[in-house]
């Protein structure tokens, strides 16, 4: 199985607490012997290579340097991440399982992915935007959950840490009870629920996508 | 190659959605192409009551959903609305089973979707820059601004080649983006010649504009700064200090009032009529019955009204710059004067007004002109060469997925 994990944060680049679940989650995959491409930002460390642990890095910077805002940002950095992934995808005879995006940064770049070589992709959900921006309903933050609903609407699951994130996420985006995964991190059986989502949706393809 | 070549074209605007020049740009262009044997299907925004998916003359034409996101600006909007257009024209060319040989972007508003996609499905892409951040706010002042220059930046960057509608628009772009000479290719715009062959009672239609004993002489353009019609306003005078005649200008803008007043304070009311903008079909019979079309621009990348004024048969009086310069050779094929110069102005009209058989000479040979250069079919057959030459370019290297 050849997955790619799209994430906004990875080491060295540290922003929140995502980053520690998103290099814990790549760890423990590449020790169960799956494929790991982590497609991730860093301003000047761009490329792809094989790290010491084996974990594949793709990094890529933004080729607009001036922005307004983060969400410009963010919208034409997904150019990018589409580039390195169907990078990947040629250098690998087309063979991608799936790919798990790490909050609403990469969504835009998972769905067009999806659309063109019918790879599914599943959402893993840290946190959203209606709790970040405190309920505030500006046209920056409707952007942003505009692009979050897109993440619950075209994903083949949603992967949640906790029970009350699922239920915010019915209530907020009117999602299908079964579509919400939870997986608790800290939990023993955590990395086999992981794999077991991730099988699924291998499967499931033509069911879901 | 066993089929057809086969282009997806890019634009925000495409009839019945028309915001500026791209809109019939890209109707005209693309219809040409489908009929010189080219697959074209144009990807656009969606407009009230125009379907989602449709052939219009040969052409396939898939509208996407682009209001679905809510934006805090007009630059953000369009990166949303990329988002989604290349959603959906990455589902179109899945379902073309990716055998498509060109993408064609036009301007930095479709510029993410056209990146993206080129990448994902390794389709080399072509980029037409009909105008610029930097020469549409004269220079760069703002962050926002700035963005949108390095997106156009981007744009030129990641095209195979660049398409410009004049040399003046080759060399700004060289020199504003940093593009190499042997990416830009100069394409120029068109004009529909058929469309301005029309036969009425020009006497009956004039006299709605002008008394029989004036000559009638045509502004068509933005009653804005950079069009010059203040330029034309103080020429009036000295043209009428030589010869009677009739100022009809057709178009609107920030300027109209200004304007108005001038005239008024020079007394001459009675000899200049501003119509505000008109449709197509009063226009085309404006320039139909015009004694001289004026276009004494201050910037003009390309300078559309003077092809129409050519394939009008109106004689034409343009200031020497931008694409003007490159349309009209003077004396040959209209008259070319001095940039904001109302003596220069004057001069050019009274030429062209006092000298019937040269006006003569004049209009034919910019007829012939247009005939040979602008109209749509030949342009298409340009680009169409550009396409075959960029997609054979790519066969041959080592970028084409495996």
């Amino acid at each position: 199985m050849r997955v790619l994990i799209f994430s906004w944060e990875y080491p060295p680049r540290i922003v929140g607490k995502l980053v520690h679940y998103v290099n814990n989650l790549a760890k423990e995959l590449v020790k169960r012997k799956i494929g790991v491409y982590v497609v991730t930002f860093h301003d000047y460390l761009t490329g792809c290579r094989r790290e010491a642990n084996n974990i594949i890095t793709c990094r890529v910077s933004n080729p607009v340097r001036t922005h307004i805002g983060v969400l410009t940002w963010v919208l034409t950095l997904n150019q990018e991440v589409e580039r390195i992934a169907a990078e990947v995808y040629y250098n690998s005879k087309r063979q991608i399982s799936l790919i798990d995006v790490q909050d609403w940064h990469f969504i835009p770049a998972a769905v067009t992915i999806k659309k063109a070589f019918n790879i599914p992709f599943i959402y893993s959900v840290e946190s959203i935007e209606e709790h970040r921006s405190h309920g505030a309903n500006s046209p920056f933050n409707l952007s942003i959950k505009s692009i979050e609903w897109l993440g619950t609407f075209e994903s083949c699951r949603i992967i949640v840490k906790s029970e009350w994130m699922k239920n915010e996420i019915i209530r907020f985006y009117n999602v299908p009870t079964e579509k919400i995964v939870v997986i608790q991190p800290k939990s023993q059986e955590w990395i086999g629920r992981i794999l077991q989502i991730y099988n699924e949706a291998t499967k499931d393809v033509g069911g879901y996508i | 190659m066993g089929r057809t070549l086969r282009v997806v074209m890019f634009s925000w605007e495409y009839p019945p959605r028309v915001v500026g020049g791209i809109s019939p740009h890209v109707y005209y262009l693309s219809k040409s192409l489908a009929k010189n044997s080219v697959d074209v299907y144009v990807v656009t925004c969606d407009f009230p009551g125009a379907p989602s998916r449709e052939i219009v003359d040969g052409v396939h034409v898939l509208r996407i959903d682009s209001y679905k996101n809510p934006a805090p600006d007009f630059a953000t909007w369009i990166y949303l609305m990329n988002m989604n257009m290349r959603k959906e024209a990455a589902a179109l060319i899945r379902s073309l089973n990716g055998e498509v040989d060109i993408l064609h972007a036009h301007d930095w508003l479709v510029a993410s979707a056209t990146i993206g996609l080129k990448h994902i499905f390794r389709i080399p892409l072509i980029a037409t820059i009909h105008s610029t951040e930097f020469g549409r706010r004269n220079g760069i002042h703002t962050d926002y601004e700035r963005m949108i220059h390095e997106t156009e930046r981007w744009l030129t960057y990641e095209a195979w080649k660049v398409v410009c509608c004049s040399n003046y628009m080759i060399s700004h772009v060289a020199w504003v983006f940093g593009v190499p000479s042997d990416k830009l290719v100069m394409i120029p715009n068109g004009v529909n010649i058929a469309d301005f062959q029309i036969s009425f009672n020009k006497e009956e239609f004039r006299r709605r504009y002008a008394l029989p004993e004036e000559k009638l002489v045509l502004f068509v353009g933005r009653l804005v700064y950079e069009k010059g019609a203040q330029v034309l306003v103080e020429a009036i005078p000295k043209v009428l200090s030589k010869v009677n005649a009739k100022f009809v200008i057709v178009g609107d803008g920030y300027m109209r009032n200004p304007l108005l007043k001038r005239v008024h304070e020079m007394g001459l009311t009675h000899k200049v009529l501003f119509t505000g903008f008109v449709d197509d079909w009063t226009l085309k019979r404006l320039y139909n019955c015009a004694d001289v079309c004026v276009v004494p621009s201050l910037y003009e990348p390309f300078g559309i009204t003077a092809l129409e004024a050519m394939a009008s048969k109106a004689p034409l009086v343009v200031s020497d710059t931008g694409g003007l310069s490159e349309i009209v050779e003077h004396d040959h094929s209209g008259v070319k004067v001095y940039v904001n110069n109302s003596d220069s102005l004057a001069w050019g009209i009274t030429r062209i007004l006092l000298d019937p058989a040269h006006a003569e000479t004049l209009k034919e040979n910019a007829f012939q002109k247009v005939m040979r250069e602008y109209d749509w079919n030949g342009i298409s057959v340009r680009l169409r060469q550009l396409y075959s030459l960029v997609h054979e370019e790519y066969l041959r290297g080592s970028w084409k997925p495996k």
